[in-house]
């Protein structure tokens, strides 16, 4: 009786990437991998959603502790506006940043670099979304990690002769260690297939800012569908490897 | 006793509706003093409060002679075991015991010797190597005590430590507690409801009510060794 939903569930994933499979054509995958453009743009997104996935958590790990452990007037505010990213549509994520970045500020820091800009419609536009929609996923996951362990430890610890620092690094950190791990994987998960504002952000060209949710794109919009497929399972298989490489790594945790 | 172990002077703080308003308490230097009173009195409040973990609005707070009022309670050299034994989750009985002198420097041979010797003394020197998940209460707070003790701290502030663990281990703690401070003059505040705990270590004892002090009598101890 439990098993039912769960049975009827796995069945309509494993149809739908049935069905994908059963689409993809010998002639298609060696097209996809003689495509020199196609690898240029495995490669990009792979670098481009591990930097994005690192540096949201980075970022998630001290800002969800003082989100945790911080009191004052307006936090209620300030962690409301945090998760502007989550609820926004991408779309609007990417449309705003393509604003932000007309602004007179916003152009000069994009040609921080040259004339020619280092934002939009370059690599690193793609990680600056990336990271807007994963580093908001990050935190709330890191913080409810903090939420969880008690404060008296950390109390001790400064009594034991432990800064504030020091009992960060060496109590609370490793408490968090699994919601870590699962910030990672959620965020990763979540920008590893974005779409719509990176093609706003960073346009698609190939070679140079194509990652592979552009590439379905492209190829679709040329008739090659057979390729779109080959693109789609290779993005299943890398997604499949990645996430069980990061639950090896974070151990078990509550969110698996 | 020679001076003053904690000079409290004229302490307020306010948390909801807990008030306490200028609270005066002197604990002698080498005095075992035990705070009593019931719930909701301030007890746990003065003692985080001594330790720096609450910052007071007013009033003066000092060890053996040195103002902390604003000082952090990682220089303050308060040993603070506080109620149901918090121990690091994440670290085995050794890592626990350990930690302050890890965080303070000393080398892992010399943290080890400390760290084993002072088990020793508490009797639990085979769980050394143990994870913390498994220990009773009794042996939770032995541990606890332990992590505080290794540091030789100046005073040290014990908020209820054997209240929650069976009548053996309590015995055999207070009995430690005893040895420990009329070996080492340690000066020290402990929490404590319980009458026959208090007879074996107070030199004195208050008794606090709604955030101040109501009474202050001389322990059996002192009344006994006729100090």
């Amino acid at each position: 009786m439990m098993w039912t939903p769960l049975a009827a569930y796995l069945l309509l994933i494993l149809g739908l990437l049935g069905a994908m499979m059963g689409r993809i054509t010998w002639p298609a995958v060696r097209t996809a991998f003689s495509d020199e453009a196609l690898l240029a743009a495995i490669r990009l997104s792979l670098e481009t959603s591990f930097v994005s996935a690192l540096l949201s958590v980075l970022v998630a790990i001290p800002a969800g502790y003082a989100l945790s452990r911080s009191r004052f007037p307006g936090l209620a505010a300030l962690d409301t506006v945090l998760d502007i990213p989550i609820v926004l549509p991408p779309l609007i994520i990417g449309l705003a940043v393509l604003i932000f970045f007309s602004t007179p500020f916003g152009r000069w820091v994009d040609r921080l670099n040259g004339p020619e800009g280092w934002i939009i419609y370059h690599p690193a536009g793609i990680v600056l979304v990336q990271f807007l929609i994963g580093a908001a996923i990050a935190v709330r996951v890191v913080k409810a990690g903090f939420d969880n362990v008690d404060e008296r430890y950390e109390n001790v610890a400064w009594t034991l002769g432990a800064n504030r620092w020091q009992a960060f690094a060496k109590v609370a950190a490793p408490l968090v260690w699994p919601n870590v791990a699962a910030a990672a994987i959620i965020s990763w998960a979540r920008i590893f297939g974005l779409f719509g504002p990176v093609i706003l952000v960073a346009g698609t060209m190939r070679e140079r800012t194509e990652i592979m949710p552009t590439t379905i794109f492209l190829e679709i919009s040329i008739g090659r569908l057979e390729v779109a497929l080959v693109v789609g399972a290779m993005m299943v298989a890398i997604s499949m490897a990645t996430l069980i490489a990061f639950k090896k790594i974070g151990g078990k945790g509550y969110f698996w | 006793m020679t001076g003053s172990g904690i000079e409290i002077a004229g302490l307020s703080f306010s948390i909801g509706d807990f008030r306490m308003e200028r609270l005066d308490l002197s604990v002698e230097e080498g005095e075992y003093l035990v705070l009593s009173g019931p719930n909701g009195a301030g007890k746990t409040v003065l003692t985080k409060l001594v330790c720096g973990l609450l910052a007071p609005a007013s009033g003066k707070i000092s060890i053996l002679g040195r103002d902390v009022t604003a000082t952090p309670p990682w220089k303050r050299r308060v040993g603070y075991v506080p109620q149901d034994s918090p121990l690091f989750p994440n670290r085995g009985v050794r890592g626990n015991i350990e930690f302050g002198l890890e965080v303070a420097g000393v080398s892992k041979a010399e943290r080890r010797k400390t760290a084993e010797g002072m088990a020793e003394k508490l009797g639990i020197e085979r769980m050394l190597d143990r994870g913390v998940a498994g220990l009773s209460g009794g042996e939770r707070q032995k541990v606890c005590l332990a992590r505080a003790l290794v540091l030789r701290p100046d005073v040290l502030v014990l908020d209820e430590p054997v209240s929650a663990i069976d009548e053996e281990s309590r015995a055999e703690i207070c009995a430690f507690l005893r040895d420990e401070h009329e070996r080492t003059g340690v000066t020290a505040i402990h929490v404590s409801h319980n009458s026959e705990e208090t007879a074996m270590l107070a030199d004195r004892m208050a008794r606090m009510e709604s955030g101040s002090v109501a009474e202050i009598l001389a322990g059996r101890k002192k009344s006994g060794s006729g100090g």
